[in-house]
């Protein structure tokens, strides 16, 4: 092997730059903590879903009842029990107009109908043959029977034929029907939610506040204070929910009123607890002391060291306890100490539900299925939440 | 390979006495004979400014304890404090304001002590702002400049602990440290948890700064090569008495107390003959309660030297020798 002389002229040599010994570290972008969170929120599609739902919840109840003329309490008996989608059908008198009509199988009424779905009214029956278990419509020369001799009832022509439907509509004049006093069930459904929105508020802000606040306290301080803090909590736990409500309704008669106070002033122990266990281990963390070394104020090692490595947990805790008090309130008015008639909400729109549903077994699905979904969003939510405020989970 | 001292300057910045912290561990039946964990019982220290003082002992002898007091993380049971002409261990959490910024400690974990809340730029701000020093700009400079220090560089400034390795961290760590130009700074065992060659570089980097800086160090770790490496002097603490302190060449050519002996000997030797060789220093029976503490000489129980002199009466810390202090009935 022969040695090889490189020589490089002197000019050719320069300093490599600090920045271009780091590239492979500047891989990605800086990014500050919110910018991080919302995109990590943003990735998590369920999550989204779920705030859009709440979003879209949240428009409804405020705005919904004002783009409609029903209201909550307007009864119309005619119109009772209609359900959301129906089967119309269709009869053609020679000397006039063809008519659209419902059968309502649960009650045996006729009601006419548009073509599109928009009800226009009872139909009064011509005669009651109650031998035969028929009731009979005269639409010019046109003969309708209801025949309840069989159930399901059917509609049939004068022959005894049975009439074909055209098909099924959407109720264009009450979308989610109506119930057995005829009132609308969406403005109903939309009162509710100011309801169960209103008592999620009113749990979600003093549990944070109150539990967060008071854990927070017990947990830093420790010892006698924790003690004493630790046993008033456990007083207020053990009372039961729902003889409180009864209580507090013999003070404010307003069932909804001693539901919010009843929820207020006992949902906030659980985050307590949850907030205290957390300070207790997280305030002999190094970077507690560390910080304390700098001569932090103890309103700045629990706001900002302490709390923020809290959230975690707060937030889930929080999403976990607006649905429960939902579902609380709920319960409430479902067995009858919510609010009163002829306000609604979710969990009375339940109880009324139940009463018929043999009959008429969709007016329990709509409050039914606004309970579940509101609680499967708020815990898909705080699930996301968790993830996105978290930095250690960053990819 | 021995490091001199920076400084001859002999000026004490910390002069601790008599210092105790005891924590209290049972109430005893209706507050009858409450128990006491003497953590640390009677510590006489001066810390000179510049020098690096090592503090070695075996885990449980308080050598932490005595740091977080000396910081105030602990108000100590008992005890003087002297640092800038305060007695910081009599001062109120108010009054010690003003000293804080003057004493900074780098800890041991660099995953504990660094809040994953915070990305880089507020935690090595965060003295900087409880101090009130500058305005957000300027601060965000200081701490660029402060990156560069330690070896990291501006661009990690958004970023969060989790993304850096352990070095990385306790350098971040240590970034925190000298924010605020300390005069003192303790290291509570600041690179046991890094590995040995990141343990290098950063002891390197730490004496570095000490000669930008003019920083005085309280070197407390387990780890006898590294404090051999980096101290001035080297104090030597057995249940939460100071045994032994000396220049770190006395102390190693010339231990004088049998629990030094016991330590350097119980470093592994690279030679299997000198290794194999039966060593009469070696220690026997583990370390006492320090709830239950003997009477007398603290170390007898496991001393080969101890007679009934030391079960009746506690040795003093006595200078044998210039600069060279030894708490041993028997030491020569």
């Amino acid at each position: 092997m022969t040695d090889i002389h490189v020589t490089v002229p002197k000019e050719k040599w320069a300093p490599v730059d600090r920045g271009a010994q780091d590239a492979e570290f500047i891989a990605a972008p800086s990014l500050t903590y919110w910018q991080d969170v919302r995109q990590r929120m943003w990735r998590n599609k369920p999550a989204m879903a779920s705030l859009a739902f709440i979003i879209l919840l949240i428009l409804a109840a405020i705005f919904g009842p004002m783009l409609t003329h029903h209201t909550y309490y307007d009864q119309d008996l005619k119109l009772s029990n209609i359900p959301p989608i129906f089967e119309v059908y269709k009869t053609e008198p020679t000397d006039a107009s063809a008519q659209y009509m419902f059968l309502n199988s649960g009650n045996f009424k006729l009601y006419e109908v548009a073509e599109n779905g928009e009800i226009l009214g009872l139909v009064r029956a011509k005669r009651k043959d109650l031998m035969k278990k028929q009731h009979i419509y005269v639409f010019g020369d046109a003969e309708v029977r209801v025949d309840y001799s069989q159930l399901p009832a059917t509609l049939v022509d004068g022959d005894g034929n049975a009439i074909e439907s055209i098909g099924y509509r959407w109720n264009q004049t009450n979308w989610f029907g109506t119930d057995s006093l005829g009132r609308d069930v969406l403005v109903r459904q939309l009162y509710g939610a100011r309801i169960s929105l209103t008592v999620a508020f009113v749990a979600a802000m003093v549990n944070f506040f109150i539990g967060v606040f008071y854990g927070g306290i017990a947990g830093y301080f420790g010892g006698n204070v924790d003690n004493v803090m630790m046993r008033i909590v456990e007083i207020i736990a053990t009372i039961p929910l729902t003889l409180y409500v009864i209580l507090m309704m013999v003070v404010f008669q307003s069932g909804f009123l001693s539901i919010i106070i009843a929820i207020g002033s006992v949902f906030w122990v659980d985050m307590a607890r949850i907030v205290r266990g957390q300070m207790l281990s997280l305030k002999n963390q190094d970077y507690v002391a560390a910080a304390k070394t700098m001569g932090a104020s103890t309103k700045r090692i629990l706001t900002r060291h302490l709390l923020p490595n809290t959230m975690g947990p707060i937030l889930v805790t929080l999403t976990l306890l607006i649905p429960s008090a939902i579902f609380i309130e709920s319960f409430m008015s479902f067995i009858g100490l919510g609010v009163s008639v002829p306000m609604a909400s979710w969990g009375t729109l339940t109880a009324e539900a139940v009463e018929t549903l043999r009959a008429y077994p969709h007016q329990l699905f709509f409050p039914a299925a606004a309970i579940s979904l509101t609680m499967f969003a708020f815990n898909f939510l705080g699930d996301g939440l968790r993830d996105a405020l978290d930095p250690r989970l960053r990819k | 390979m021995d490091k001199q001292p920076h400084m001859r300057d002999d000026e004490v910045l910390m002069r601790v006495r008599d210092l105790k912290k005891h924590f209290q561990v049972s109430a005893g039946f209706f507050g009858q004979n409450p128990k006491f964990l003497k953590a640390v019982d009677g510590v006489d220290l001066d810390i000179r400014r510049g020098e690096t003082l090592g503090l070695v002992g075996e885990s449980g002898c308080g050598k932490s304890t005595l740091a977080r007091t000396l910081i105030r993380l602990y108000s100590p049971t008992d005890g003087v404090i002297e640092f800038n002409g305060a007695d910081l261990a009599k001062l109120k959490e108010k009054d010690l304001a003003p000293h804080r910024r003057d004493i900074q400690m780098i800890f041991q974990d660099p995953y504990a002590s660094l809040n994953g809340r915070m990305n880089v730029r507020d935690l090595i701000a965060e003295p900087l702002e409880i101090a009130g020093i500058g305005d957000d700009k300027s601060r965000t400079a200081r701490v660029h400049e402060l990156l560069e220090v330690v070896g990291l560089n501006k661009d990690h400034a958004n970023r969060f602990p989790h993304e850096f390795s352990g070095g990385q961290r306790q350098r971040i760590g240590i970034a925190r440290a000298i924010a605020l130009n300390p005069q003192l700074v303790i290291c509570d065992e600041a690179i046991s948890a890094l590995d040995v060659s990141i343990q290098a570089q950063v002891v390197n980097m730490l004496e570095d700064l000490q000669k930008e800086l003019g920083l005085t160090y309280l070197f407390i770790t387990h780890d006898l090569s590294m404090v051999k490496h980096i101290s001035d002097r080297i104090g030597v603490m057995y249940l939460g008495k100071l045994v032994e302190i000396a220049p770190n060449n006395a102390l190693y050519d010339d231990p004088k107390h049998p629990y030094t002996r016991a330590l350097l000997a119980s470093i592994p030797i690279a030679d299997p003959v000198e290794a194999r060789k039966d060593n009469q220093d070696q220690m026997q029976g583990e370390i006492p309660s320090p709830i239950d503490m003997p009477s007398g000489c603290r170390f007898r129980t496991r001393c080969p030297l101890a007679t009934d002199l030391c079960a009746a009466e506690e040795p003093e810390l006595k200078e044998l020798a210039d600069n060279h202090k030894v708490a041993c009935h028997y030491a020569e």
